[in-house]
């Protein structure tokens, strides 16, 4: 029973923190929560879920299609809303993403409808392997967690050996230095939009494979977000992974052991403790 | 005479009002004050009612969240307190809300102490989200706690006759007028708080917190002192919600969703401004009711109240980012011909 709450925790755990990463990029470039997060994730779901059903393809074949379409949705946010808001004091950032998350949330009741959806065939949809007395490993969740892995690393790639994640990175440490050294850091805010919320549509499509589609899914998911966010640190790369697979794990190991009603509760108290002894995060500075 | 100090404040603001602010303020004080004499229905009644709760809550969140700067997405853990010790006071002992409202706010000012002692290492984003969090953690543990009858939620027991003690009567209008005595206390209230020395302050706090410090003020006091403050404000509220609604449950008085609402109203009316609060709720309350009621019964529609309701929301943030105050500053400012 543990080993099998380990094993899917740490997988589950890849799969927030693979939700968190875009919400911390976004943050780390511009100081920026966004607060429809959530929303953006349940595009990358509807995304997969419309492509499987339309068109007949694999939610894991449909990977790049939700990461395009949570893309579109990130630059036209950025371009409409966030531009004109980021002027302001910190909380018309605040009211503007509660407005876009509402906006979201009902945009899709009205034309997708509230029932709930669930992909009914892929090539992981449903199915498990047997590893051993008592352990059973679900396919699609395993692919899930495979897929954050790869995720990372490209993020990971992309931040550390490119030009243009360095460039990333220059204007999160400095916005008005990256500005004097030639960066076009408006460009660099809309593109932190667009990669943030295409990480966050993959994640959409491998959760696709699992869980439940319905209007308001996005805010389960962003509220441990926030806090997988906080407690690794506000746009800290590292920090979301590794406090990723933390929440993960306390999320079903604690549910194990205390009642699965009360597996967020665990997950929230862990994470005030854990910030009231470091304010900034694990990996915060 | 020796006035106290809310009441000089209160004659010197209104003293300082252009004629037009003075005009607009008159009207719309006797327009509340004789309103369910107008022949108006019993649901713009009700309208009302919801109006001016939000009005209470989001001017009451305003004292942390707008003058002190510190944005809590947790008021509805207040609102919960009081509505579940006014209803829990009564169902078992038989305790009017006279007395019970009281001891609700007493119990949220010190669950928000022992909470915000905390939390009040926090700030920015990391304080707004540790109060969504602390929120949820209190949720869950009234939603499976037996005692108060977890998350089936608890029915207000009915008097037979009309009772003031009780505060139950066959039509709304009592309730309203009992709602408009506690608004109207409370824009007094706020009146004091933003010209008394707290206020100052915790705006001090919210500009520079270092050089608050230096200046010798107390920053976790006068934040605590503010939270408490918000709280009390919140748990009257809920009592008020219990008693009016005559029943609760842990989705309808604490949910994140109330939390965001609270919080919203007072931002987009304009945060750390007095009349803000109350615009953001005058704007937004009649405008989900009224869309509510006249798309939301439609199975082919169901959406598009809230669509539009967000999208106001959004419009708002685009053009001033301070809020419907800022933007009628603004129009203030170009009808006088450009003269600040």
């Amino acid at each position: 029973m543990l080993l099998q709450a380990i094993m899917t925790g740490i997988l589950m755990g890849l799969l927030f923190a693979l939700i968190a990463l875009g919400l911390t990029i976004i943050f780390g470039v511009m100081e920026f929560v966004n607060f429809a997060h959530g929303e953006f994730l349940l595009v990358g779901m509807l995304t997969a879920f419309y492509a499987n059903t339309l068109l007949g393809l694999d939610p894991l074949a449909s990977i790049p299609l939700s990461a395009l379409s949570a893309a579109i949705l990130g630059v036209l946010t950025y371009h409409f809303l966030v531009r004109f808001v980021i002027r302001g004091p910190m909380i018309a950032q605040l009211f503007s993403t509660f407005g876009l998350m509402l906006f979201l949330q009902n945009l899709f009741l009205y034309f997708t409808g509230s029932n709930y959806k669930m992909v009914k065939k892929g090539l992981v949809v449903g199915k498990s392997i047997r590893l051993g007395e008592g352990l059973v490993l679900d396919l699609s969740v395993l692919a899930a967690g495979l897929v954050a892995i790869v995720a990372f690393g490209l993020v990971h790639y992309l931040f550390n050996h490119t030009t243009i994640g360095m460039a990333m990175r220059a204007t999160a440490l400095d916005g008005l230095g990256a500005t004097l050294m030639g960066i076009r850091t408006e460009r660099i805010n809309y593109l932190a939009w667009g990669l943030g919320s295409a990480v966050v549509g993959v994640a959409g499509a491998v959760l696709a494979n699992f869980y439940y589609i319905y209007p308001t899914v996005g805010m389960v998911f962003v509220m441990i977000a926030f806090a997988t966010v906080a407690l690794g640190g506000f746009g800290s790369i590292g920090g979301a992974f590794a406090a990723g697979i933390l929440i993960g794990l306390i999320e079903v190991v604690g549910g194990l052991y205390l009642g699965s009603q009360f597996k967020f509760t665990i997950v929230y108290a862990t994470y005030l403790l854990v910030v009231l002894i470091r304010p900034k995060g694990l990996f915060g500075w | 005479m020796v006035r106290p100090r809310f009441l000089r404040y209160l004659i010197r603001d209104l003293r300082s009002l252009s004629a037009p602010a003075k005009g607009v303020l008159v009207v719309v004080f006797l327009f509340l004050c004789l309103m369910p004499y107008l022949g108006l229905s019993s649901f713009f009644r009700a309208v009302m009612i919801q109006f001016l709760f939000f009005s209470f809550l989001a001017l009451g969140w305003n004292t942390i969240g707008g003058y002190g700067g510190q944005i809590d997405i947790g008021q509805a853990q207040f609102v919960a307190i009081g509505a579940y010790a006014t209803t829990m006071m009564l169902v078992w002992w038989d305790v009017p809300p006279w007395f019970s409202a009281p001891v609700g706010m007493l119990l949220a000012s010190v669950w928000c102490f022992l909470i915000g002692y905390p939390l009040f290492l926090l700030k920015g984003h990391y304080f707004a989200i540790a109060t969504i969090a602390a929120a949820l953690v209190l949720k869950d543990l009234f939603s499976n706690w037996e005692l108060i009858h977890a998350s089936r939620g608890v029915h207000l027991p009915f008097k037979q006759a009309p009772s003031l003690l009780y505060l139950q009567f066959h039509t709304n209008i009592p309730m309203y007028y009992a709602m408009l005595i506690l608004f109207l206390a409370g824009v007094i209230f706020l009146n004091w708080f933003r010209n008394d020395r707290l206020g100052y302050q915790l705006r001090a706090v919210k500009e520079n917190d270092e050089a608050a410090k230096s200046l010798g003020i107390d920053i976790r006091q006068a934040k605590l002192k503010a939270y408490a403050m918000a709280a009390s404000f919140a748990a009257l509220g809920g009592s008020f919600h219990a008693i009016y609604t005559m029943y609760i449950d842990p989705e309808a008085v604490m949910s994140t969703e109330l939390s965001m609402q609270i919080a919203l109203m007072a931002m987009l009316g304009g945060a750390a401004t007095l009349w803000g609060p109350i615009i953001g709720a005058a704007l937004l309350v009649p405008l989900d009711r009224f869309l509510g009621s006249a798309m939301g019964g439609k199975e082919s529609l169901q959406g598009l109240d809230l669509m539009l309701y967000s999208a106001i929301i959004m419009v708002v943030a685009v053009v001033e980012p301070r809020g419907i105050v800022g933007i009628l500053q603004r129009v203030g400012r170009s009808f006088r011909g450009g003269r600040p």
